[in-house]
């Protein structure tokens, strides 16, 4: 079976790339054996979307699936702009791209010179980049260097993209790469932070140590027990771990910022309130189509 | 053991780390274990002083396995503060840090201190203060100062020792028993 999924016709961001996955058969279906992703005329894709398309895709062609890519506008729409970000210096060799791949990597041709200029950094655990959280929050103070805030704002998303990186190095078992990228949108005032990996999804990790580590926790939901993750930082390794997801938070928190966070079949959205992320203010999808690993992104909206 | 009243060693983090920030739970464990050699090496070393001059960054995890660590390992026999340290986003990284393995830690700044990580309980914050403000306490100090037995005092000094905010060492009282000398990180 083909599984197609239809990308619309406008920027796309996390929700929308999640409607547009529900609207396919299901891309990790054991029926699909070959998977498109079409891009039409005027779909600009973000980057917390970008990342986790680029982890789906390379999911399906590790699982030996034909994969394919068709960009209606060709290098001068969304492909163009994914083909700056490095999007397709990340996607397995294997995945056939229409019109055709790009020549050249222009985040090859820029690296170093435009420092402004989002880049999706591959999470390699066999060759750790020791440098990667300073790189990518060196992006962010091109853009808002000059905000009155701007050492806290680098601090918190330094912290951030620290703690979200080496969690995968720590969890996430698997050999496919993961992903992390930081984008400044419509003048500075939105920032997205996206980490993702396509290992074990968090609950995975987490739920078979519970009844030893935090027996009182058994009896909540995904939703619940992730708010718990975020607010009083749970490990499977025990009451003093866990305190990095609980950091970024806080420092998420400080700045107003949303979370989003896709499991292999839900996805859980969380808004702070009185200072903390709550249960009764995160919304939960269930019974998502399956993508394999933890996606990460946090969203602030700063003041100008 | 040495004697109690040697200043504080200092010891700069930036020298054990291979570069100006301090990434991640695994660098945190390599790091640990350079600390660790140091302070094995100087033995006779009650307090350290943990310069963080050159130190750009920590991240949670980094904090949680190398200072916050070294603390918890040897409460209640060294003692280890931070000096050096005035980056807010630093200090936020080892409260967190420090706050989830309940380990008390001591910034100075100058003369002033402030406490970050586990703070003490409401029964023993006075007792803490009053061992904070001077060189040295003994119980039956703080119990005439405050009015409260010799028996609750001692109490709560050893909960504070226990619990990593405060040193101790043996001595003997007038009365030829054995008594407790406390003294602050520093």
């Amino acid at each position: 079976m083909q599984c197609v999924v239809n990308l619309p016709a406008q920027w796309v961001d996390a929700s929308k790339l999640e409607t547009a996955l529900r609207s396919s058969c299901g891309p990790h279906d054991a029926r699909s054996f070959e998977v498109s992703f079409e891009f039409p005329t005027n779909c600009k894709v973000m980057v917390d979307a970008a990342i986790r398309l680029l982890a789906l895709a390379n999911q399906l062609a590790s699982t030996t699936r034909r994969v394919r890519m068709i960009f209606a506008e060709g290098e001068t729409g969304t492909m163009g702009y994914l083909n700056r970000m490095g999007f397709f210096d990340c996607l397995a060799a294997g995945i056939e791209v229409l019109p055709a791949r790009p020549s050249f990597s222009a985040a090859e041709l820029h690296r170093g010179s435009n420092r402004a200029l989002v880049e999706i950094a591959r999470i390699n655990k066999n060759a750790r980049d020791e440098e990667l959280p300073t790189r990518l929050t060196a992006a962010l103070m091109s853009s808002c260097g000059k905000r009155a805030d701007a050492k806290e704002l680098e601090g918190a998303t330094w912290t951030i993209f620290a703690e979200l990186i080496d969690n995968i190095f720590a969890h996430s078992r698997t050999p496919l790469d993961g992903f992390a990228a930081l984008q400044v949108y419509s003048g500075g005032n939105r920032i997205s932070v996206a980490v993702s990996d396509s290992g074990l999804g968090i609950m995975e990790t987490l739920r078979p140590s519970l009844r030893t580590e935090f027996p009182t926790l058994v009896g909540l939901s995904d939703t619940e027990l992730l708010v718990e993750i975020f607010r009083q930082g749970l490990s499977r390794h025990g009451a003093d771990r866990g305190c990095g997801l609980k950091g970024s938070a806080a420092k998420a928190i400080k700045f107003n910022g949303e979370l989003d966070v896709r499991l292999p079949n839900q996805r859980v959205l969380l808004t702070p309130a009185r200072g903390t992320y709550q249960p009764n203010t995160a919304y939960c999808y269930e019974g998502l189509p399956l993508v394999w690993g933890t996606h990460i992104a946090f969203s602030f909206r700063l003041n100008p | 053991m040495g004697s109690l009243n040697e200043r504080g060693r200092v010891l700069s983090l930036r020298n054990f780390m291979d570069r100006p920030e301090g990434w991640g739970r695994d660098q945190g464990r390599h790091v640990y274990q350079r600390l660790l050699r140091f302070v094995e090496d100087n033995a006779g070393t009650i307090v350290f002083k943990v310069s963080m001059k050159g130190v750009q960054r920590l991240d949670i995890s980094f904090a949680s396995e190398t200072v916050v660590e070294l603390a918890r390992r040897y409460r209640r026999f060294k003692g280890f503060c931070l000096i050096d340290l005035s980056d807010a986003d630093l200090i936020e990284n080892l409260d967190a840090a420090a706050k989830k393995k309940d380990q008390p830690i001591v910034v100075w700044t100058g003369k002033s201190a402030e406490v970050i990580g586990a703070e003490p309980s409401e029964g023993t914050r006075e007792a803490f203060q009053f061992a904070m403000t001077r060189a040295q306490a003994r119980a039956t100090d703080f119990a005439a100062r405050k009015g409260v037995s010799i028996a609750n005092a001692s109490m709560k000094f050893k909960q504070l020792w226990e619990q990593g905010f405060l040193l101790r060492r043996e001595s003997v009282a007038d009365s030829g028993g054995v008594e407790f000398i406390y003294r602050r990180i520093e």
